[in-house]
């Protein structure tokens, strides 16, 4: 189920709701608090069951696994060996659940292509969320480990914590330090649920209005095939492409937030007008916010991170950033965009230091951009072979404009200023109405209208014509 | 001090507001989140979608194995979707708000100037066009005798480009039909292309809601053919009647813009000499009429032609000639046959679409005069049957 669907929104929402805050126990607030967790995690299991029934075995094993491990671990304070037996096996057991299910296929077709061998494998469909609750695992049983959090105690609240549904299928990754408080007690009031209303209904837009829209002029651009694209429909369509993404992404992430939000949870915001970022680095601390410090606590900073000297920082660098791509998804393309960032965040560090510091801050913006603008052809195709023809394209190999273009741009440069504008933070700074009642009124009805908007066009997304075309 | 709790007063006031704004959204927000659901229960599920010309989802049968393979959750989403309520309306909405901004595009479907909905054109393939007509030479080389004609009707982009939206350039197609024609030189080559440029209204050659031509193109082009192979069809033999005007073909169904409907016209040769029987070789049903009146009914009611497509439909006449016709043919000539029915004693109709049978058989048990290919270019272009067919 995605949070963009009508069967999300006006069945299991409206469901969950009234059971999470009609009130069964008034006179007792820790009753209370444990059967608004119960609703939680019930809720967010029959979620994540709803589109993957079978996978829901994996994921409460992985519950029941690693609970116990945390409270081993704990219990062994006294005994280091003991203590890093059980944390090894639990890190081996966790990677290896991931490597089974994402990167198998990955790693026997490379097998099969570096010793022309034919081992044969079924492609297994990968479990929804896995790399996003994996990590949420990880970043558990590495604070156990190092004393950072006390094991928990109660498998509810545990369970609640890893299956949570508004961030299970596409984050953020909330470390548990981050919430562990909140699982045992947490405040429900009007001011927050209104917080995380707009929140959400801001994210709906961006993924509904936004994303979805931009997104389709993306692929219909490319439907005829990357490698004969003209110069100007590519750029066209990878700009569509980078917007698409950001919507998408960073919407599902409000939404989550504002999900959260409602249920009485604070989840780190994930993302800060990337768009906006003068560096590399800058982006990377403002693109999913959550996966970036992820790596750096709990990789980077256990390998050493810039404390081993010159050379060390560098590895380290390099190995995070290859993880990061790997992360993205199993295939060469990914790995090559992950690298194509560790090489430029350490030429950034090393090379360019004093020369970037020189540059005024909007052309580094604009350098920034272009980097990940090209960063997304290399994320967004299919293969390697299928990235370096669409950079081919963007650069003139078929010529530039096609008889399209025109058509093309003048369709949808509307929607594209908009969505380029907002991406850019302009509308934060225009100016507000002085009449502050007047302003909140406007924003209130804002809300609503798109809000309404965003129905329209998710129930539009289901037209589904009968046709008998070209017959 | 006072001035500082004055300050503090006002950021505490300030707070309330906001607090009270968001409120307001966020109950709404519920309301519209509950209401929607019990909206969704107490409305009665609806059979079919007029619009979508289809029969909408029921409740999903509920079994453990539906359950644990995923199929129930599935057909729960579709049933919720296609029972949504006001979902026609919400759609209808959805296109006018996107046209309002000044989008000329529904699922494939550009929106032109007065009303005219235009079918992206399929883009020629040469290697693919070689294919196609030296499959049909050579069936016209294993057939000497025949008299041969081919009828390829340029669509609604070729003919009124100025009806296009604003800006919208089409590949210019004009080589191509000339390849082509060039390549069939054994045929009798009816030139709807250049008839069509010629006519004076030149909008009411298509429909404005569907892919079609419309009677008045078939008839122009069963003018040139008349010509062609010296018919003698005159004006004055042939009627025409307005049989529907709520048409809203393909075009209106995909885009889901019903801003304008069509006429439909029927021709209808006056000579007595127009009887005949019809016979569909498939399911072995026979009529006495090329036009099905109670397909009027329907959303599509271009079917009043012939009822549709068939593999193989058998005319025979009351003609007195010996002339006996073939036809190989997409969906433009069904309101043309009946024009053709007072010069030929039997016709043979194929659609290679559906067409699976032995066309060897057919040309044993008949032996036939004439042979007619009717063809729309974007469906002649995209072909993929013809020629199998042609060597069956």
């Amino acid at each position: 189920m995605v949070f963009s669907s009508a069967t999300f929104l006006f069945v299991f929402l409206p469901i969950v709701f009234a059971f999470y805050f009609i009130p069964f126990f008034r006179n007792d607030e820790r009753k209370e608090l444990k059967k608004k967790n119960i609703v939680l995690c019930l809720s967010s299991l029959v979620f994540y069951a709803w589109g993957e029934p079978v996978y829901i075995v994996l994921m409460l094993l992985s519950i029941v696994y690693n609970f116990n491990a945390g409270i081993d671990i704990e219990k062994n304070g006294n005994n280091p060996k003991a203590r890093k037996r059980i944390f090894v096996f639990a890190i081996l057991f966790n990677l290896l659940v991931l490597g089974f299910f994402k990167y198998s296929g990955f790693v026997v077709e490379n097998i099969n292509s570096i010793f022309s061998l034919n081992i044969k494998y079924e492609p297994l469909s990968l479990p929804v969320g896995i790399s996003f609750y994996t990590f949420q695992v990880l970043s558990y049983v590495i604070d156990v480990y190092r004393k950072d959090c006390r094991a928990q105690k109660s498998i509810l609240n545990f369970a609640t914590y890893i299956s949570m549904f508004p961030q299970l299928i596409a984050g953020p990754i909330v470390q548990y330090n981050d919430i562990e408080k909140a699982l045992s007690s947490r405040e429900h009031n009007v001011r927050k649920f209104s917080a995380g209303t707009l929140f959400f209904i801001r994210g709906l837009g961006k993924k509904v209005i936004f994303a979805n829209t931009i997104g389709a002029v993306y692929t219909n651009i490319c439907a005829g095939g990357v490698s004969s694209l003209k110069a100007v429909d590519a750029w066209f369509a990878i700009l569509c492409y980078t917007l698409q993404i950001y919507f998408d992404f960073s919407g599902y992430s409000d939404m989550a937030v504002g999900l959260g939000k409602m249920f009485g949870f604070d989840f780190v915001h994930n993302f800060n007008f990337p768009y906006c970022a003068v560096s590399i680095k800058d982006f990377w601390s403002r693109w999913h916010i959550s996966l970036s410090s992820w790596f750096r606590d709990y990789v980077y900073i256990p390998l050493g991170g810039n404390r081993k000297g010159t050379a060390r920082t560098i590895f380290n660098i390099a190995v995070v950033w290859t993880l990061t791509g790997l992360w993205h998804g199993a295939s060469w393309n990914f790995v090559a965009w992950g690298a194509f960032y560790g090489i430029l965040l350490i030429a950034e560090k090393y090379v360019f230091k004093d020369v970037i510091e020189k540059i005024p801050r909007p052309v580094r913006r604009v350098i920034t951009m272009l980097i990940v603008i090209i960063g997304w052809v290399f994320f967004s195709s299919e293969t390697l072979s299928a990235a370096v023809e669409f950079l081919r394209s963007m650069f003139g190999a078929n010529g530039f404009v096609s008889a399209d273009t025109g058509y093309i741009l003048r369709n949808n440069i509307f929607p594209f200023a908009v969505m380029s504008l907002s991406a850019l933070g302009f509308f934060k700074k225009l100016p507000t109405l002085k009449n502050v009642p007047l302003r909140l009124a406007f924003q209130a009805a804002g809300y609503i209208v798109v809000f309404i908007l965003c129905i329209v066009f998710i129930v539009s997304s289901t037209y589904n014509p009968f046709l008998y075309f070209r017959f | 001090m006072t001035n500082n709790t004055g300050k503090n007063e006002n950021a505490i006031r300030k707070k309330k507001r906001i607090t009270a704004v968001c409120a307001v959204t966020s109950a709404v927000f519920f309301v519209i989140v509950f209401g929607i659901l019990v909206l969704a229960i107490a409305t009665p599920d609806k059979e079919k979608s007029e619009s979508e010309n289809r029969v909408l989802k029921k409740f999903p049968a509920f079994s453990i194995s539906a359950v644990t393979d995923g199929s129930f959750m599935k057909n729960f989403e579709t049933y919720f979707n296609d029972q949504f309520p006001l979902r026609d309306k919400l759609i209808a909405f959805k296109t006018k708000f996107e046209r309002s901004l000044g989008k000329t595009e529904e699922n494939g479907v550009y929106i032109g100037k007065d009303n005219f909905l235009f079918e992206a054109p399929t883009k020629p393939d040469e290697e693919k066009i070689k294919e196609l007509t030296d499959a049909i030479t050579a069936f016209s080389q294993k057939n000497k005798k025949l008299k041969k004609a081919f009828i390829l009707s340029p669509n609604a982009t070729d003919i009124i480009p100025e009806k296009l939206p604003k800006g919208l350039k089409i590949e210019d197609r004009s080589e191509n039909f000339k390849t082509i024609q060039k390549s069939l030189s054994n045929f009798s080559w009816v030139d709807c292309k250049a008839s069509f440029e010629k006519y004076d209204k030149k909008d009411t050659l298509f429909y404005r809601t569907d892919h079609h031509w419309t009677t008045r193109g078939a008839y122009l082009a069963f003018k040139g053919l008349s010509d062609e192979w010296k018919l003698g069809a005159k004006g004055k033999d042939y009627s025409f009647f307005t049989v529907s005007d709520s048409f809203q073909g393909t075009l209106s169904s995909s885009s889901a813009v019903g801003d304008a409907t069509d006429k439909i016209e029927i021709c209808v040769p006056k000579k007595e000499a127009g009887k005949y029987t019809v016979l569909y070789e498939s399911s072995g049903r026979k009529t006495a009429t090329l036009f099905e009146e109670e397909k009027l009914n329907q959303k599509n009611q271009y079917e009043v032609f012939l009822g549709g497509n068939y593999d193989k439909v058998v005319i025979t006449t009351t003609a007195e000639t010996t002339a006996t016709l073939l036809v190989f043919k997409d969906s433009y000539a069904n309101c043309l046959l009946p024009m053709l029915t007072p010069y030929f004693s039997k016709i043979v109709v194929i659609d290679p679409r559906y067409f699976s049978d032995s066309l060897k058989g057919i040309m044993g048990e008949t032996q036939f005069t004439h042979v007619l290919f009717v063809y729309n270019m974007d469906t002649f272009l995209g072909d993929s049957s013809l020629a199998a067919a042609l060597e069956s």
